[in-house]
């Protein structure tokens, strides 16, 4: 075991996964000497050079392409986009190509890579916007967002052993905030497998990334207004995990969902009308859901703090579901 | 560096048996009547006759474990060449069971196994990216296989001599994955050789209005790579540019990019008139019609005489003929072929 920070938690799965398959290597911007944006690459050129560690252009279409292509020929490249909002310029590639070739071939071929990528509010603001429900639309892809660094090495694992495209969503929010134990040997966390991350009776919080946080720290306060609130954390968000969310419903019978991306659209629409279609007798009150307005995330710190949904916004959609 | 028709792509002449000669000549026949067979058999097929020389001329003596990854216009010749069962090709073209996406992809893909990179859907310009990354596994296991500390990836063939053929369209050059990837095949000098089958036209856009160079080889030079202008209609000149530059791209000199000059002697899809083009400038291209060209060449040189020819012409009609009853005589694809549970893989 080792005390890791999220940022710390994936690159040591990167690392171990580099060391054991000779086929896994990296594509991205100023992850040589640099080390990754925000340290995300910290030691990997050292140990495993110029040819697993490829300092790329500015070319996200093309990074995307080459995995794509690298992946077809057997190879796990993980690529990495510096920011989420960057996946756009790529688009084409993850969802026409990466997405659709293991279907459109008839299973003939399939392309085992890793996209990771830095999303959400961080401690330098830059590149906020969170369009992971975009990516959990296609089909074809997986896509995951971890909220702490026990989840973040093993989900970044699963992603690279996985053989189908995994885009990995990399909360900026909590890549240096804490650590965590993680174990030394290899494991992985499922994809597709979201975790209670808290007990509770009364109401459960579904949330994701950096919400998680702000869900449990939200339950711990509801506590002293005696309520007990239960938090699942997501995990994934391709494939859905909808039974871990229907029998936390099903006890609580009060459902909010937080994430801090835009609410229309968002993954909490998705996991609202499933529970609304698997799991609507187990409800004693109308879901509420917790999300950004609608509208480009603002720049300036006072603007941002705002903007996106907190503590306190999570506190009142449980209060609400509660007293419905 | 990168002058247009540069002596590094031009140089090699890889001799060609009179086999070989007459091998060109019955692809190319084969090319061109299997694609006016899909054209009748699919309205919507992008039929590639005109184009015949390139298409062939880019893909011929390749080995087998090096990859092709191919325009849209005409890849079918391609696959054949790399060993798919033309059967399964008109029944991909019909949206057939036996067709090798069995319904599910764009009709003009074909088998992945013969070393040819999928058309899945059909966004221009992808390819060119994910033909880059196939250079790039090659160039990487050349370097693993030189790490003293990393066990070679795949013993069985000298890796540091594959090379990649990528062809695409004219218009598809101006894609943004064209820039990306070349740049960066140039950087990494990977083994791959951009070939523009550039018929003149992206749809009913004439190229001078999205081309503002003559050629798209003169492009080459913006990546301190070799280009080279070739005459497309020209088999010869087309086969022995492509191989000078797989060869370099073998030496592990780096990619080259290639400007196959051809025409589609038809419209963009089978039912498109193509009335959007003057008609003298189609008959002058007409004139130049790749196929009687080189038969007249066959001839000339004594590789083949002319009822030699017709025989082949003869063989390549009842292959068609034979392939497309079978692929008739198919069912649809139905929900057998459907497979909603096929769509992410499942771990071997
Ligand atoms: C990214 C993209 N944009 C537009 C289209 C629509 N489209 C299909 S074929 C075509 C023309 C392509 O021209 P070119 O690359 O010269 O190939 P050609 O048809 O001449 O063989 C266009 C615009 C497309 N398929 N993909
Ligand atoms: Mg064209």
């Amino acid at each position: 075991m080792a005390r890791l920070t999220y940022v710390e938690a994936i690159v040591a799965a990167i690392a171990a996964e580099m060391r054991r398959d000779p086929r896994v290597f990296l594509l991205g911007q100023d992850i040589g000497p640099l080390g990754g944006v925000m340290r995300g690459a910290r030691g990997l050129w050292e140990e495993f050079g110029d040819a697993r560690v490829l300092d790329t252009p500015i070319s996200e279409s093309a990074m995307v392409g080459a995995a794509v292509g690298a992946a077809l020929m057997g190879k796990r490249p993980i690529v990495e986009i510096s920011f989420g909002e960057f996946l756009p310029l790529a688009m084409s590639q993850l969802v026409l190509q990466a997405a659709n070739i293991h279907y459109m071939t008839a299973g003939a071929a399939s392309v085992p890579m890793v996209v990771r990528t830095r999303i959400g509010d961080g401690p330098y603001r830059g590149h906020p916007q969170c369009y992971e429900a975009w990516l959990a639309h296609v089909p074809g892809l997986k896509a995951v967002l971890p909220a702490t660094p026990y989840d973040a090495r093993g989900l970044m694992t699963a992603a690279i052993r996985d053989p189908n495209p995994v885009i990995v969503f990399e909360h900026m929010q909590l890549y240096h905030l804490l650590r965590d134990e993680v174990p030394d040997e290899d494991y992985e966390v499922p994809i597709g497998q979201a975790v209670v991350a808290r007990e509770g009776r009364d109401a459960t919080v579904v949330a994701t990334g950096w919400m998680v946080h702000r869900a449990l720290a939200a339950a711990d306060a509801l506590t002293a207004e005696g309520m007990s609130v239960e938090v699942v954390d997501l995990r994934s968000l391709a494939p859905l995990d909808i039974p871990t969310v229907v029998a936390s419903v099903r006890k609580t019978s009060r459902l909010v969902i937080a994430h801090e991306s835009w609410k229309v659209g968002g993954i909490g629409a998705e996991v609202s009308a499933s529970i609304a279609e698997e799991a609507v007798d187990a409800l004693d009150a109308p879901i509420v859901r917790v999300g950004a307005p609608h509208a480009p995330v603002p720049s300036a710190r006072s603007l941002r703090d705002l903007f996106l949904p907190d503590e306190e916004s999570i506190r009142k959609a449980v209060r609400k579901v509660a007293e419905f | 560096m990168g002058a247009v028709n540069s002596p590094e792509v031009t140089r090699t002449r890889p001799a060609l048996t009179p086999a070989d000669l007459l091998e060109l000549y019955r692809l190319m026949a084969l090319c061109r009547t299997l694609e006016s067979a899909c054209a009748e058999l699919n309205p919507r097929w992008f039929p590639a006759e005109g184009e015949e020389a390139t298409i062939v001329g880019s893909c011929y003596g390749l080995r087998p474990d090096d990859v092709v990854a191919p325009h849209y216009r005409g890849p079918f010749i391609i696959y054949l060449m790399r060993g798919a069962d033309l059967a399964r090709l008109f029944g991909q073209a019909l949206g057939k069971s036996i067709g090798y996406a069995r319904g599910r992809a764009v009709p003009f893909t074909g088998p992945v196994k013969v070393g040819v990179t999928p058309w899945v859907a059909g966004d221009l310009g992808t390819s060119l990216s994910v033909a880059l990354g196939v250079a790039l596994s090659f160039w990487y296991d050349r370097q693993m296989r030189r790490s003293p500390h990393s066990p070679p990836l795949d013993g069985t063939h000298p890796a540091d001599e594959r090379a990649v053929v990528c062809t695409f369209g004219d218009g598809t050059a101006n894609r943004g994955d064209f820039h990306e990837a070349l740049n960066m095949a140039a950087l990494w000098k990977l083994p791959i050789v951009y070939v523009c089958q550039n018929n003149r036209y992206a749809i009913s856009l004439e190229s001078r209005k999205y081309l503002p160079v003559a050629t798209v080889a003169d492009r080459a030079a913006g990546y301190g790579i070799p280009g080279a202008t070739v005459d497309g209609n020209d088999i010869l000149a087309v086969h022995d540019a492509v191989q000078a530059a797989v060869a370099r791209a073998r030496r592990g000199e780096g990619p080259s990019l290639i400007d196959a000059q051809t025409y589609r002697l038809r419209g963009h899809w089978a039912e498109d008139a193509a009335d959007y083009r003057p008609e003298a400038e189609a008959a002058s291209w007409r004139e130049r019609d790749p196929l009687p060209r080189f038969e007249r060449r066959l001839v000339e040189i004594g590789a083949a005489a002319a009822d030699n020819l017709v025989r082949l012409r003869e063989q390549v009609a009842a292959e068609v003929d034979a392939a497309l009853d079978r692929a008739r005589q198919a069912p649809d694809a139905g929900p057998a072929d459907l497979g909603l549970d096929e769509v992410l893989a499942w771990r071997g």
